[in-house]
């Protein structure tokens, strides 16, 4: 651990504060984005000061979303986004944060000292007309499967076998057509057994794997893979399913 | 996507740092031969101490991360209304698990978090204190211990950047001529 390092390198006032990040943004104190997520980071950054400001000068990507627009405009912004702010001083900001953090936003971070905190910075700023538009898209995690291509594999079976790993009672409401069905819970057990029962499936075979929001699903691509499954992708989506008719929602 | 993978193998790398070491099972053989006993399956128990990346009420499974590096694997136990210490299985913290095999499953028996220690001659300190210390302007170095993706994302006011597994090469940022210099360090929370 660090602190030990610290200690051992002669440093004699060493604290640790054990809670850590996740416990300072639960009391409502604020997080400062770093220079290179401003810069390029999968996130949406949001510029609170007046549209007249942000036409003559702003952090470049930023959307405009004028403090006192904010409450009804910030819906645009998907909730799994990471959200960096910057205002016309650190107070707006985070009043701003309060509302983000109200909504139910959880990823959300500030410029340091607002706009004036990243132009003392020396960051690069950028005028012109404003954007309001948001489009931000997640980038996927390692193992994850686009929306497009799982919906490409319900069209046409012969690019993936989609496997369903709900459980009976959910299965009883709905499922693919074209789906296998696993529980999650007897994946373990009987995974080479249940591969066994899908005609010409090899360990290379591309799998797809659904639950209802995707965690179930990223566990059993853990397993699959481990397992030797090396084309397995999981779907990171809410699928809600009525008979052979299944929702997919992102 | 290759960038993707690029930049979660810092956080990989110091998860593995945290969980040092625990991919090994406490091998505790509970093996109850009775000589009389015909055939009596061999049930044992052991432990895996690693970080929950998941947990599934419905599957009624939790899959937690083990081992360090290149031998970090996911392992999937379940558990059942006999379990102890469910609620401890939270994605994102540490947990020591008791399991014993059945079959080809594991089923975990009881569940306890695990607690970071405090390495010698290290306090502790709270988040009122330490917003104390930010807001007055006190003169101190925070360390933000946590891969340098996360501390991008957002950071503790004034923080500078230290992932642990650097810790060794960038000592140096450290005001080493001033061992009296306070320093905090704080990372992602009990992992």
């Amino acid at each position: 651990m660090s602190a030990g390092q610290a200690v051992n390198a002669g440093f004699k006032n060493v604290s640790v504060y054990l809670e850590g990040e996740p416990a300072w943004s639960k009391a409502g104190n604020p997080l400062h984005a770093g220079y290179g997520f401003i810069c390029r980071g999968n996130n949406v950054i949001v510029d609170l000061r007046s549209i007249e400001k942000a036409a003559a000068s702003r952090i470049p990507r930023s959307v405009s979303m004028p403090f006192d627009t904010l409450e009804d405009v910030m819906d645009e912004i998907p909730m799994k986004a990471p959200v960096v702010i910057f205002g016309d001083n650190e107070e707006q900001s985070l009043a701003a944060l309060k509302l983000f953090k109200e909504e139910g936003y959880k990823k959300v971070s500030l410029v340091e000292g607002g706009y004036y905190g990243w132009k003392r910075l020396g960051g690069a700023l950028i005028k012109g007309p404003v954007v309001t538009e948001v489009t931000w898209k997640r980038v996927l995690a390692p193992g994850e499967v686009t929306v497009a291509d799982f919906k490409m594999a319900i069209e046409d079976p012969s690019k993936a076998v989609i496997l369903d790993v709900r459980t009976n009672d959910e299965i009883s409401v709905g499922k693919l057509e074209t789906s296998k069905h696993i529980p999650l819970d007897q994946l373990c057990s009987r995974m080479d057994e249940f591969f066994a029962t899908i005609k010409g499936v090899t360990k290379e075979q591309v799998i797809y794997i659904h639950c209802t929001t995707g965690a179930r699903a990223e566990m059993a691509y853990k397993e699959l893979k481990k397992n030797g499954y090396i084309n397995t992708k999981f779907l990171m989506a809410e699928v809600s399913c009525e008979q052979n008719d299944c929702d997919i929602d992102e | 996507m290759k960038k993707t993978i690029t930049k979660l193998v810092p956080f990989l790398v110091v998860t593995a740092f945290f969980l040092s070491g625990y991919a090994q099972a406490i091998g505790k053989t509970t093996s109850a031969v009775e000589p009389t006993a015909a055939i009596k399956e061999k049930a044992t128990e052991s432990v895996y101490k690693g970080r929950v990346v998941g947990k599934s009420n419905k599957a009624k499974t939790i899959s937690i991360q083990v081992g360090k590096g290149a031998k970090a694997q996911t392992i999937m136990v379940k558990f059942d209304e006999n379990t102890k210490g469910t609620e401890y299985a939270t994605k994102g913290h540490g947990v020591i698990i008791s399991y014993e095999q059945q079959g080809k499953d594991l089923y975990a028996r009881s569940i306890k978090p695990k607690l970071s220690k405090m390495p010698k001659g290290v306090t502790g300190i709270k988040t009122a204190k330490l917003k104390a210390m930010i807001d007055s302007g006190k003169d101190f170095v925070l360390v933000d211990s946590r891969p340098s993706t996360r501390y991008g994302q957002g950071h503790l006011p004034g923080a500078i950047s230290i992932p642990v597994c650097e810790m060794q090469e960038l000592i140096g940022l450290l005001p080493t001529r001033h061992p009296e210099f306070p320093i905090v360090f704080y990372c992602g929370g009990p992992t």
